[in-house]
């Protein structure tokens, strides 16, 4: 068998044993040792994989992951979140589905301080949505709502997705972070448009009673300041201070997780107990993320070995799918994909063998990552796996409101993210514009 | 007779859930470690940044430690991950082919497990010789002169790590197979 069969036979076996219900990161070590010892030998293989378990994570780039999620979790009980959606439903009381488009802005102001999607899902789901029913918005409506708007937490940095597909890129994390900020505001904007749109076309999926008569608890402006201090000020010292240049992006996650603490202690949410809990949150999902990414590593050096990605970008390239073609099937791929697997996993399966093609077709490869990240993110909302959308329903603790509800009431937000990913494909600056100043 | 075979069964049975508690110990702690880590991660690289704006001068070594202590997290709580069953795997087949044939479930949950054990197993060994070397070298992190640290203790630690979670998916393998030979009921 030539290296290039091999390498097939291994992306092969990884598919099935992936769709069997192996965990993936195990998956990936084990075909990929299993192709470097068909294409050298079992020496090189051993070799291999420990070079890779011992070098692949120790980069002070990857203590990001670990600070950024600790501080997307301290957010998130400290109330912050419902600070942010109150001052933009004051600010947007007399439009019509105000809330709606509170609950897409808040999400991405909430965004900017958070960088994991299911952050934003738990906090809005257990803020917006009651207050939603409360005006008589519509249980599939307001849950859409919040699983929609809670992919904008991936896409405005800081962002977990964002530092992934840097880091397999090759990529600066900092200006893929300034590259997630246009399509952000850009997905903000079409899905504002898409409530709108709604709320005049069919009045009966957004409202169960179009004259709203519940009360608005009425905060003063004074209040409104203070509410939006402390959500600013974390924001500031984040974003501020990484393209302030007084921090790189490891240290902009550190004193992230600090301030975000620092918050919470101050407000008094936060016991010594749930913070353990915190922690020992945080590390678990360090762990299966970067494991994954130690595993990701190890397979794309064997298809490295193997030149599978010098194969496919000639058959995409020099055949009649062209470069164009192979976006497309790509796109379609990661859509597909995102109904079965979680978002971190497709990119790390991916992009291994996508980015070489990728590369070879001459497409910038910031640009690419906005379109993968957001081509990703729609795997958060489509059944039967849409993680935003289960996060949802464990949050809300509501018997009567199904999981094919929230599903349907999120169907709208996946046709604007459809539409968002034709717009950043025609007008690439949108995404690297900012990014490439 | 038979009295006797079973107050021994009892007691080698009372002697093993002692070892398995002596060995969640073992995994928990590691984990702890690991936890605790991630704290310590974040004032190490907030005590740079402080030290670099105020005092104008970087703190050593931080980048190369935080680096070390990144992995030491992972490999410290990977064992736990195994336990909790948090590793990330698709749930399309295997919930449904579970349900519907519940020994053919426990042995492929084995199978799962074995693949791990074994692939974390020979990790773990394959790592003594990166520790040798890097112990016979000598190999450091820092500046000379300024203040180092020699490498092969985070080394032991992060192989420490590794060798707990293979042990841990081979007793995971081995309580499946168990339940797999009871016949699968749980």
């Amino acid at each position: 068998m030539s290296p290039v069969e091999i390498g097939f036979f291994a992306i092969a076996g990884l598919l099935v044993l992936i769709f069997i219900g192996m965990p993936i990161g195990i998956s990936m070590l084990g075909v990929s040792l299993v192709g470097v010892a068909f294409i050298r030998n079992e020496v090189v293989a051993t070799r291999m994989i420990a070079a890779v378990a011992n070098d692949a994570l120790e980069e002070y780039l990857f203590a990001v992951v670990p600070l950024f999620v600790l501080m997307g979790l301290l957010v998130t009980v400290s109330n912050v979140g419902r600070d942010t959606f109150e001052v933009f439903e004051r600010l947007l009381k007399r439009v019509t589905a105000g809330l709606g488009i509170a609950t897409v802005f808040a999400n991405a102001v909430f965004a900017s301080i958070t960088g994991i999607s299911i952050a934003s899902a738990t906090v809005f789901a257990r803020v917006a949505v009651p207050e939603m029913k409360r005006h008589g918005y519509t249980n599939t409506f307001a849950t859409g709502v919040v699983a929609g708007s809670s992919v904008l937490g991936m896409m405005i940095p800081p962002s977990l997705l964002m530092i992934v597909y840097a880091v397999l890129a090759e990529e600066s994390v900092g200006r893929m972070f300034l590259a997630g900020i246009g399509p952000g505001i850009l997905l903000s904007l079409i899905f504002m448009i898409t409530i709108l749109l709604l709320a005049r076309t069919r009045p009966d999926f957004v409202f169960t009673d179009t004259a709203d008569t519940a009360e608005y608890h009425d905060i003063t402006t004074g209040q409104m300041v203070r509410k939006a201090v402390p959500i600013l000020s974390l924001m500031l010292l984040v974003l501020g201070g990484l393209y302030g240049g007084f921090f790189n992006p490891t240290e902009a996650g550190a004193a992230g997780a600090a301030g975000a603490l620092v918050i919470a202690l101050l407000r008094k949410s936060l016991t010594g107990g749930a913070l353990w809990k915190l922690l020992v949150e945080t590390g678990q999902i360090t762990v299966s993320v970067l494991f994954l990414i130690m595993a990701a590593t190890f397979f794309s050096r064997m298809l490295a070995l193997s030149g599978v990605p010098r194969e496919l970008a000639q058959i995409f390239l020099e055949g009649s799918i062209g470069a164009v073609g192979f976006l497309i099937l790509y796109l379609a791929l990661i859509i597909v994909l995102g109904c079965l697997i979680d978002s971190i996993s497709i990119m790390l399966i991916l992009l291994p063998i996508a980015l070489p093609v990728a590369e070879a077709a001459g497409f910038d490869l910031i640009w690419f990552g906005v379109m993968t990240v957001v081509a990703v993110e729609m795997g958060l909302l489509t059944p039967p796996f849409g993680l935003s959308v289960y996060t949802i329903k464990s949050a809300m603790t509501d018997p009567d409101l199904s999981v094919g509800d929230i599903f349907r009431g999120a169907f709208p937000f996946v046709l604007a993210m459809l539409a968002s990913l034709v717009i950043l494909a025609l007008f690439p600056s949108i995404a690297t514009w900012l990014a490439r100043l | 007779m038979t009295h006797d075979t079973n107050q021994n069964a009892s007691e080698r049975g009372r002697s093993l859930s002692a070892l398995l508690r002596a060995w969640s110990w073992i995994v928990e702690g590691l984990a702890a470690l690991g936890t605790i880590l991630i704290g310590v991660l974040m004032l190490i690289i907030c005590a740079d940044i402080v030290a670099r704006n105020l005092m104008g001068a970087s703190l050593p070594m931080v980048s190369e430690l935080g680096a070390l202590t990144l992995v030491m997290i992972v490999y410290l709580q990977l064992a736990a991950t195994i336990r909790a069953d948090r590793l990330a795997r698709t749930e399309i087949w295997f919930p449904g082919f579970c349900d519907r044939h519940p020994r053919g479930g426990a042995v492929l949950g084995g199978l799962f497990n074995l693949t791990a054990a074994g692939l974390l197993g020979l990790i773990a060994w394959a790592s003594l010789r990166i520790i040798a070397k890097d112990y016979e070298a000598g190999e450091f992190i820092g500046v000379p002169g300024i203040a180092t640290m020699v490498v092969w203790p985070f080394r032991v630690m992060i192989i420490l790590g590794v060798a707990v979670a293979a042990l841990e998916a081979a007793l995971r393998m081995a309580a499946a197979f168990r339940n797999a030979a009871r016949g699968g009921l749980t």
